[in-house]
């Protein structure tokens, strides 16, 4: 099993918690999935020191500034992701997880289809199958 | 099953009614039943920022029949209108209903319908998201909740309509900005001089606003003091 999870923000550190928490298992291995939106991981991964809090393998990789899901599509293959974690860093007014640009390109993504779960800090898109 | 907000460019009935001299700011569809011959039977609550009179709907808005036209007691600009339109007037409305999405909340306002619908799972979001890009060209998801209850569809909405039709804006906007806030939760998640500072008024002018909907409130459960 291994898990993507998506950082746009530095300050997403509840939502990794909550994932590495409740969602990932030890021994996985987890892929932090920078946007460009979000600057240097350093102090983030840091603070939550996945290989020793909750004993998961992991890489820092980037995805280019002009991304579009097909290429997160691309790399959640190349690695077989099973599941792709998205961090609520907004609400709506009526207290639903704001879905920005990023994240409905994923949602809607032909390529990519599974079990949408949301959490209080993180949308999960687990059961991964991935189409053409 | 999946709570969603979306949003997408103004079409049907609510663009009709902006597009009108009425300066229309907002319609929201309260309910909307078929009738024979492809027409429907819609309720709506229409906000302007002056009086508008049947009449005057009535001449902008040829091909519509105004069954009933009522005014909110307390905010005056509110109107509730019963109108027979053709079923390509709520087009959003029919594509949630065909793809098996339970219409929540369809508004018009600022050149946008903003929906709220009810789909299954991921994957009847992207049916029920490709029907809607398919008609409308493209839409914006907004955002996203779980639950586990089916919730009031479209058309479930008349105690809100009772209500909201006998509380001014500015008691409106303090009990939506206090629940919004967690000022009713127990316990509480933010103080009454905290509400009293985000809508920039004082702390004494928070509390009557708040005992004056307890006190409609009440008036429409028990009716007037005796």
């Amino acid at each position: 099993m291994s898990t993507i999870i998506i950082i746009d923000s530095v300050e997403e550190e509840s939502a990794v918690e909550e994932i590495l928490d409740s969602i990932v298992t030890a021994g996985e291995t987890v892929y932090f999935l920078r946007l460009s939106s979000a600057r240097g991981l350093g102090p983030l991964i840091q603070a939550i020191n996945p290989m020793l809090n909750y004993g998961v393998e992991y890489t820092i990789d980037c995805l280019p500034e002009n991304y579009d899901a097909s290429d997160l599509a691309a790399f959640a293959v190349e690695v077989d992701a099973s599941r792709i974690c998205i961090g609520i860093s907004e609400r709506t007014l009526t207290g639903k997880a704001r879905i920005d640009d990023a994240t409905q390109s994923i949602l809607l993504h032909d390529g990519i289809s599974g079990d949408l779960v949301v959490g209080e800090d993180a949308i999960i898109l687990e059961e991964l199958e991935y189409g053409q | 099953m999946l709570r969603i907000e979306f949003q997408l460019g103004m079409a049907g009935i609510p663009s009709r009614l902006l597009e009108t001299g009425e300066a229309v700011e907002s319609i929201e569809i309260d309910n909307a039943m078929p009738v024979a011959n492809s027409a429907v039977f819609l309720f709506l609550t229409v906000r302007t920022d002056s009086e508008v009179t049947e009449d005057s709907l009535a001449m902008e808005l040829p091909g519509l029949e105004i069954i009933d036209m009522s005014q909110a007691e307390v905010s005056s600009h509110t109107y509730y209108l019963g109108v027979i339109a053709d079923s390509t007037d709520v087009t959003v409305f029919g594509l949630l209903t065909e793809n098996r999405a339970i219409p929540h909340r369809i508004v018009g306002k600022n050149s946008q319908l903003e929906v709220v619908a009810s789909v299954r799972d991921w994957n009847h979001l992207k049916e029920v998201a490709s029907a809607v890009e398919e008609e409308y060209g493209s839409l914006e998801l907004l955002g996203t909740t779980q639950t586990n209850r089916i919730g009031f569809p479209l058309g479930s909405n008349k105690i809100k309509q009772s209500m909201s039709g006998k509380l001014s804006d500015e008691q409106l906007e303090v009990l939506e900005t206090a629940y919004q806030m967690g000022y009713f939760k127990v316990p509480q998640e933010v103080t009454a001089e905290e509400i009293a500072a985000e809508l920039d008024i004082s702390r004494s002018t928070l509390s009557e606003r708040l005992r004056r909907v307890q006190h409609n409130f009440c008036k429409l459960l028990f009716g007037p003091q005796e």
